[in-house]
Parts: C-alpha cells; structure tokens; sequence
C-alpha cells in the first residue's frame, strides 16, 4: 500500500508548497479585510443606515478567517514533513470548517453588493439628508451619520447628488422641507467652494451656471470604493479556496496513502 | 343695374382709423416674445422659479422714465388682460396669486438696465423670476418677486408704463411649465437580480465544498 519513496517525497514537497502559499494568502485576506474595515472612504454611515452592512460583516469575517489560515498551514506543514496521521486528521477538520466560514463571507460580499444599486441611496439621500424631525435617537444617528457623510462626498468630489443636481429636483426631500426651493434648488454643498469653504458665485451656484456649481453626481464616488471592499473581499476569497480545495485534495490523499 | 361705385380711399379707411385709435392711446406693440434663457443653465426651470432672458434693446424706443414691469399670469388670464391696471393694487397683488388675483406684476425697472448692445459675450444677464424669498408672507409688498406657488403653467410679457399709463408691451410669451418633484416613494429600489457573478461563485464554491465532505466521508 505505501507508495514509493519517490512519490511520497514529490507529494510531500508540493502539499508544504500548497501550504505555504494558503499562510500568505491568509495574511494577505486579514490584511486586505482589516484595510476595508478601516473604510478609508468613510462611507460606512451610508451602509449603516440601509441597515444592510453585510458586506463589512463579511469583511470581518475574512479577518479572522485569514488568521486562520495562517495558523492552519503551518499545522500543515508540520503534518505533512513529521507524517503524522492525527495532525493531518485535526488540520483537515479544522480546515473544512475554514473553509465553511471563508465561503459564507465571500458568498455575502458577492451577494449585498448586489443591493447596493443608484435608487438605494438616492432614496436614502433623500429622504435622511438633513433631516430636521427625527423620531428616536438611533434615527438621530443615522440622519446625523448620512448628512456629514453627503457633504463630505461632495466636497471632496466636487460632486452633487447620486445622478446630478437634478435629485434634488426631480424629487421631494426631507432637505427640501426646511430649505426653500427658490433658494436652495440643491444644497449649497454642491456650489464650487473658495479656500475659505464658502460658494464663489452663490447666485451662480443657484442659477445653474456651469463652473459655479457641481453638475456630476456623486455616484461613482460612493460605487468605486464599495465594488473595490465587496469584489475584493469576495473574489479574492474565491481564489484562495479554489487553491486550498486542491491542496486539501492532496492532503487527504496522502492521509490515506500513509502509515501509522 | 349697375353698383354704386365705391370710393377708392374706402379700403384703406378702416385700417388706418383703426390704427390712429391704437396710437392715440398711445400703447406700442414690441415684436418680442419673452423667453426663457438661452445659456444651459442647471436652474433654468425649478420648482417654483424659472429664468427668463433680459429684454435688452427692445424697448429702446420707450422713453427713459417709464418703468418696464414683468406681468406673469395663468393662460387663462391672457384673454381679458387689462393693462391698464396699476401694479401693487389688490388685482396685481403677488400674494393672491393664482386664487384671487390671476396676474401679477414684478421686477420693474426703467429701460436703462436693458441697454443695447445686448449681453457682452462671457457675461450672463438673466432674469430669475421667484427669487425674493424674503417677501413671499410679507403683505406690505404687493409687487415682489417672490416664488411662484405651483408648477403652472404661466404665461408672461413685458408692460411699459409711465405716468400717463402704458406705453409698450411685448408679446406673450409661450406657457412656461415648472418642474413637477416626485415623492422619494416613487424610487424603486428593489429588483435588480443577482448579478451572473454572484451565481457563478456561489455554485463553483458549494459543488468544491460538497466534493471535499464526500472526500472526508470516503477518507474515513
């Protein structure tokens, strides 16, 4: 039933090579999720308030699940060179049960990024965007947390709207509510801004005259940042478990090819 | 039988009585029809404000003291205007339009500010009707500027007027629809369907999970 030395030996020397290529990934995965974590964007308050954040749980879940498999590949290895059928045993069970939760991570990503559409948040902008009478204080939160993080985007961005300045025409708002049409037709975050963070022409700005305020919408601002979190979390995953579906392939056929 | 001959100056008679009563009260036709800006601006039309184009070099041949007057009225309102009716009197009140008054009269000024030659290039001279926010409650100004109740349409001209009463008036414009804002309701947001690489990842993962289980199983 042993193979001969010369098999085994190849067989050895590529699971220690699967292994140690399944510890780098699984740095890099923790380093990628903790970076999107960290939401460099600061577009987590947009997230949170569709109360559809699943994708930075599955974020969170890359973290450890990462970890893991560092821990694991180097369990691995140790198995693999000592020939020793428990810790193959312990290192297979342990990494199915890794791979169950890296699937479930990536399959999430893939799949609530796929509700992250232009109306989801152009209905979220309005309907929150300094929104004056809030009921309860988690709503408070929420109003408080998409307002700074609209004007935010659209300072920096030099951006109004989801669409264009026309939101806010093409629809009522809870902005619209407390600030006049006539002299606010959008709000005044999207006029061109001088050093000192007020309009240059504020009667341009209302006006519409192109160059005194921002006519592009903000959407590709707010989509590139989250399909970068969301493709990279999932895809990558999906990359790593093809190769550890292989290396665990190998590692339960040399489990049953050696002895005791 | 033969018809009494008509006399030959008969034809023209009438016309030109009609024309004399015209100018002898004085009200001059100006061949222009007020129109909404030229220049792509994002606010050309609002929700309650619209910006028409400046009637420069139209009323040159009104005298300097007249005060030329923007009259905005529903179209239903353009039959049986009267022009002679002053502005700032309860018929032309900004405040009880459209209900109790249908027209009103607004941004007046004399002809000095609508020189010719029109608009140096580079410059835009434009003007923004319902910007007065500040007067829209305030009774005590009958004739501001303030910002148009409902979507319309309107209909507008240009009233010259002095002392003696009106002078010139402009053609009226073409009704002017503002825009209409729709309840964020309305938005639909879900239904997009999963996209095709959300399945292919999902069903590549699950059929390499459940050859790993079956392998487990064989192992054991």
């Amino acid at each position: 039933m042993a193979k001969s030395d010369d098999g085994i030996r190849i067989l050895q020397g590529l699971l220690v090579f699967g292994n140690v290529v399944i510890g780098m990934c699984g740095i890099a995965l923790t380093a990628e999720c903790i970076f999107f974590v960290s939401d460099p964007h600061g577009l987590y308050p947009l997230l949170e308030a569709t109360e559809n954040d699943d994708i930075y749980a599955a974020a969170w879940i890359g973290i450890f699940v990462g970890f893991a498999l560092f821990a694991l590949s180097i369990l691995g290895i140790v198995g693999v060179i000592k020939c020793n059928r428990t810790l193959l045993l312990v290192y297979i069970i342990l990494m199915l049960i890794t791979y169950a939760f890296e699937m479930a991570s990536c399959i999430t990503a893939a799949t609530h990024r796929d509700f992250l559409t232009p109306n989801l948040f152009l209905k979220q902008m309005l309907e929150r965007y300094n929104k004056s009478d809030t009921v309860n204080n988690n709503d408070k939160w929420m109003t408080e947390g998409v307002t700074k993080t609209w004007n935010k985007l659209m300072l920096q961005n030099q951006c109004c709207g989801v669409r264009g300045p026309s939101d806010w025409q093409d629809y009522m708002s809870a902005f619209r509510t407390t600030h006049s049409d006539a002299d606010f037709p959008w709000p005044h975050h999207c006029c061109v801004m001088n050093a000192k963070g007020s309009p240059v022409n504020l009667d341009g700005c209302k006006l519409g005259v192109p160059g005194y305020y921002n006519s592009n919408g903000c959407y590709d601002a707010i989509s590139g940042p989250m399909n970068t979190h969301a493709w990279g979390v999932a895809w990558f995953g999906f990359a790593i478990l093809c190769w550890t579906f292989c290396v665990l392939l190998g590692t339960m056929f040399y489990w049953s090819r050696i002895e005791y | 039988p033969h018809s009494r001959p008509r006399h030959p100056g008969a034809r023209t008679m009438l016309p030109l009585l009609l024309l004399l009563l015209a100018t002898a009260h004085g009200l001059e036709e100006v061949r222009y029809k007020p129109k909404l800006a030229g220049p792509p601006l994002g606010g050309l039309t609002t929700a309650s404000t619209f910006v028409l184009e400046q009637p420069r070099c139209i009323f040159n041949s009104v005298s300097s003291d007249a005060v030329i007057w923007l009259v905005v009225a529903v179209p239903e309102a353009v039959a049986k205007f009267n022009n002679s009716v002053k502005p700032g009197t309860p018929q032309r009140d900004f405040h009880g339009f459209p209900t109790t008054t249908p027209a009103y009269m607004t941004l007046n000024t004399t002809t000095l500010n609508y020189p010719c030659p029109p608009t140096p290039p580079g410059e835009i001279t434009v003007l923004r009707v319902g910007s007065e926010t500040s007067c829209a409650t305030d009774t005590r100004r009958p004739t501001c500027n303030g910002p148009l109740p409902g979507p319309g349409p309107y209909r507008v001209k240009f009233l010259a007027l002095n002392d003696s009463g009106p002078v010139a008036q402009s053609m009226w414009s073409d009704p002017i629809t503002l825009k209409t804002a729709k309840p964020p309701s309305s938005i639909p947001v879900m239904g997009s369907g999963h996209s095709a690489g959300m399945i292919a990842l999902t069903s590549i993962l699950s059929i390499l999970f459940a050859i790993l289980l079956a392998g487990l199983v064989a192992m054991l």
